[in-house]
């Protein structure tokens, strides 16, 4: 098992004498299945669904869409597996270039979120807004805290070596985020049932853009460990991603805090 | 694309369409960036035309809806006019300006000139071109709808969320190249960081790395809060959220907030890499070091990077805020022109004594600095609040950033292809028709764009299709689009001769213009795969600009 691991990680390292000979014009399908089925997945099927009212064109886009996006992230995570990098362990500072990107998106929707409440003064909460309660959220913080040191558990486990104990802790970090997600459905259905959706009031509006945009990071980083445990199942797991993984959970860990922070607590 | 130069390092049989639309190679994704930049550019010209022909006369010309595609005159001239003012700007600064500098500039050049073998992540950079190319065709599918977009580039609510039209395309155009410049970000961030050839310190890159360095540091911080803002607006129209409608206790400036707060700084994002191609193409054709270096990096660069974030604001002088912050954001304003200031006098400067050669890129070159004087100088007066509350949303203002963008950073672009031509084909572009095209263009640009300087002063108002109030304005507007189909000329005759020149130019050495740059000292034209037969070191005293031999002890 540890030799398994160990022999992954080798050979991903990138070394100078690579430049000399053997260079070819490098290729990939992966890049452009995933940026047209994009297209399709997202803004045809939501055009198509949304704007024109046309369900099975939007069902037919989602269709095309969505098996291109899959065999291109499959393709992309078995490439990079497989094949040397152009240079090696600085995929952690790209995810970490991304991350500001994200914590900027993330601050223009608590932007709109402040501007409307202090404009709002007194007339806060907006009518229409049942009582949202702060046992769940806390819950979720626990939980959600609790997924990031089991997945650091895991790294840890990783960098020893122990491939079983890494698998399982990583599935307990899943199962966690899972949870964290069954919570937010829950919380969901039950706020829609009283009537609050999205276009309720001001503040549905942002509590909805501010929590579901943290739920879709949720799923993201759900997917990543999902890549994870298929990758070191399959014996091709690079050392990077599974520290690439972990970046960005704790992202949306922290995250969490000014989410829960600004919508239950204030 | 044929192969000019022949070793045994150059794969020949890498030239099959597969390795073309496949490739991860950043010198073939900067070409195919070029490719989708100058198709975006073409439609949006062909916009511009229709906007000329509408203007030329006060009334209603009822070409305009054949421009869009309405052959059927389905919608009214004003909306016509509208849908092709929206493609105009749209294409131009999303699908052009920042594709063709951030995109294939910076792709192609930015390996080449750190003397790296491709960008750190070479997957996500085809990742971004094919982003790119898919946000050009969400937003062509504004000619095939009924309900094209007719909201401008800014997509301003309430009008983008009351109307008919599709804001969905607007948004999802904006958000898939938004989503190529993050990525664009991340990747070439983390290359100039890590990937530069040993021995090559911060101070001995090119003005052009250390450009896109800072334009996509602007691109990190400032995408996301536009994406996030249509977003918001892509929920207002079609999920019934009220984040800028005021009677549900939203704000339409909360939009205009957000979006100048990112629309502003890519002017940088623009910006920047033209002047950086221009200090490359100006040393190099003037056979001399960068004037000031350090000034021009750490002053002019790193200075624009640091108040780019704080100057948004002078967008909504008019549309409302308090007095105390029109002042601050005024002197933020003005402030940017001492780091733009530096970079213009280290531009000149280093021409000045310079051995200069005129080729078709440095004539470019020289009237981008023109062109950046007239740009500039007619910034301040829009800067300064008083001046703005007559000028505002005249033809003045569309006047001077088209001399600043419009202009000046397309004739840098174009600066830029005809410099590396010979890199990227192994040929040469240089021509008499080239500089025919050159000098059609800037006859062309001045004549359309003078008398909009003039009569936005006089109170032409912009975005007008129907001027029958201002019944003065005709002979302007009239020469106005002559000289816009002057440009088209120009354009025909200059993109014709690109096309030529790929297959049939004449061929040149690896280094014609005997430049000191690694991608042409160290690099085959066409560079192949993997860009250096031998990995590239550079000693202590190197920079791209050795032309004059240095005192060592001096520096």
């Amino acid at each position: 098992m540890q030799q398994h691991v160990a022999l992954d990680v080798a050979g991903h390292g990138h070394s100078s004498a690579d430049h000399a000979g053997g260079h070819h014009w490098e290729v990939s399908w992966a890049p452009m299945a995933i940026s047209f089925g994009t297209m399709f997945l997202v803004p045809l099927t939501f055009v198509f669904a949304l704007v024109y009212k046309m369900p099975l064109v939007a069902i037919l886009c989602a269709g095309i869409g969505t098996p291109l996006v899959l065999a291109g992230i499959a393709r992309w995570v078995h490439e990079g597996a497989t094949q040397p990098s152009a240079i090696s362990n600085v995929s952690p500072v790209g995810v970490g270039v991304f991350i500001i990107g994200e914590i900027f998106i993330f601050l223009g929707l608590f932007a709109s979120y402040w501007m409307m409440r202090l404009s709002a003064g007194d007339a806060w909460p907006p009518p229409g807004t049942p009582h949202i309660g702060t046992t769940l959220p806390i819950i979720m913080t626990f939980i959600l805290v609790g997924s990031s040191i089991t997945y650091h558990k895991a790294e840890e486990l990783y960098e020893h070596g122990d491939k079983k104990g890494f698998l399982t802790w990583v599935v307990i970090s899943m199962v966690l985020g899972a949870a964290f997600l069954g919570c937010t459905i829950y919380e969901y259905s039950h706020l829609i049932h009283q009537n609050f959706t999205p276009a309720t009031n001001q503040f549905s509006a942002a509590f909805y853009s501010l929590t579901g945009f943290h739920g879709s990071h949720v799923i993201v980083g759900l997917a990543c460990f999902l890549f994870v445990i298929i990758g070191a199942l399959r014996g091709g797991l690079h050392k990077m991603f599974v520290k690439v993984a972990g970046i960005y959970w704790h992202f949306v860990d922290v995250v969490w805090f000014f989410v829960a922070s600004q919508v239950y607590f204030w | 694309m044929t192969t000019a130069t022949s070793t045994d390092f150059h794969d020949k049989s890498g030239s099959t369409l597969k390795e073309w639309i496949f490739t991860t190679d950043h010198k073939r994704v900067g070409v195919l960036y070029l490719v989708g930049a100058i198709a975006a550019f073409i439609v949006a010209g062909i916009m511009a035309l229709g906007i000329r022909l509408e203007q030329m006369s006060p009334g209603e010309s009822g070409l305009i809806n054949y421009f869009v595609l309405d052959f059927a005159k389905t919608m009214p001239t004003g909306t016509a006019y509208n849908v092709a003012l929206y493609f105009h700007g749209a294409a131009m600064i999303l699908a052009f300006l920042i594709p063709a500098l951030t995109g294939f500039a910076a792709n192609y050049l930015v390996p080449l000139m750190i003397g790296a073998p491709d960008v750190a992540f070479p997957r996500i950079n085809a990742l971004s071109l094919w982003l790119f190319w898919a946000g050009i065709l969400v937003a062509l599918m504004t000619f095939f709808v009924t309900d094209k977009p007719d909201i401008m580039w800014t997509g301003y609510p309430p009008y983008s969320v009351t109307t008919t039209a599709n804001t969905a395309l607007y948004v999802f155009t904006v958000h898939l190249i938004g989503f190529s410049s993050i990525l664009g970000a991340v990747n070439f961030l983390v290359t100039i960081i890590y990937m530069r050839a040993p021995g090559m310190g911060w101070d001995q890159m090119n003005i052009f790395v250390w450009t896109t360095f800072a334009a996509f540091m602007i691109q990190i911080v400032f995408v996301p809060v536009l994406a996030s803002a249509v977003t918001l607006l892509l929920f207002d129209k079609y999920m019934g959220t009220g984040f800028f409608d005021p009677t549900r206790g939203g704000d339409v400036l909360l939009y205009q907030n957000l979006f100048w707060f990112y629309s502003h700084p890519a002017v940088y994002v623009i910006f920047l890499p033209a002047v950086g191609l221009l200090f490359d193409i100006i040393a190099t054709q003037a056979r001399n070091h960068v004037f000031n270096y350090k000034a021009c990096v750490y002053g002019g660069i790193i200075g624009i990077l640091a108040i780019t974030g704080e100057v948004w604001i002078h967008h909504l002088y008019i549309a409302g805020m308090p007095d105390w912050l029109r002042i601050g954001m005024m002197v933020s304003t003005l402030l940017i022109s001492v780091p733009v200031g530096l970079l213009l006098i280290s531009l000149w400067g280093t021409m000045y004594k310079g051995a200069i050669h005129y080729n078709v890129s440095m004539w470019y070159a020289v009237v981008c600095l023109f062109l950046i004087l007239v740009g500039g100088l007619t910034g301040i007066p829009l800067a300064i609040t008083s001046m703005t509350v007559h000028l505002s949303e005249t033809s003045f203002v569309h006047a001077h950033f088209h001399f600043i963008m419009g202009l000046m950073a397309t004739f840098a672009v174009f600066s830029a292809v005809y410099h590396w031509f010979p890199k990227i084909t192994g040929r040469s572009a240089d021509s008499a028709i080239a500089k025919w095209a050159l000098w059609i263009k800037v006859i062309g640009t001045q004549v359309t764009f003078w008398p909009l300087f003039i009569i936005g002063v006089q109170g032409m108002p912009r975005r007008y299709w129907d001027y029958a109030m201002f019944p003065q304005f005709e002979t302007y507007h009239t020469i106005a689009t002559a000289g816009a189909f002057l440009i088209a000329i120009g354009v025909i005759l200059m993109v014709g001769g690109w096309v030529w020149s790929a297959f049939y130019g004449p061929k040149t050495d690896s280094n014609p213009w005997k430049s000191k740059s690694i991608e042409w000292t160290h690099a085959e034209s066409p560079p192949g795969p993997g860009n250096f037969p031998k990995p590239v070191a550079v000693d202590p005293y190197w920079t791209p600009y050795n032309y004059i031999e240095w005192d060592h002890d001096k520096y």
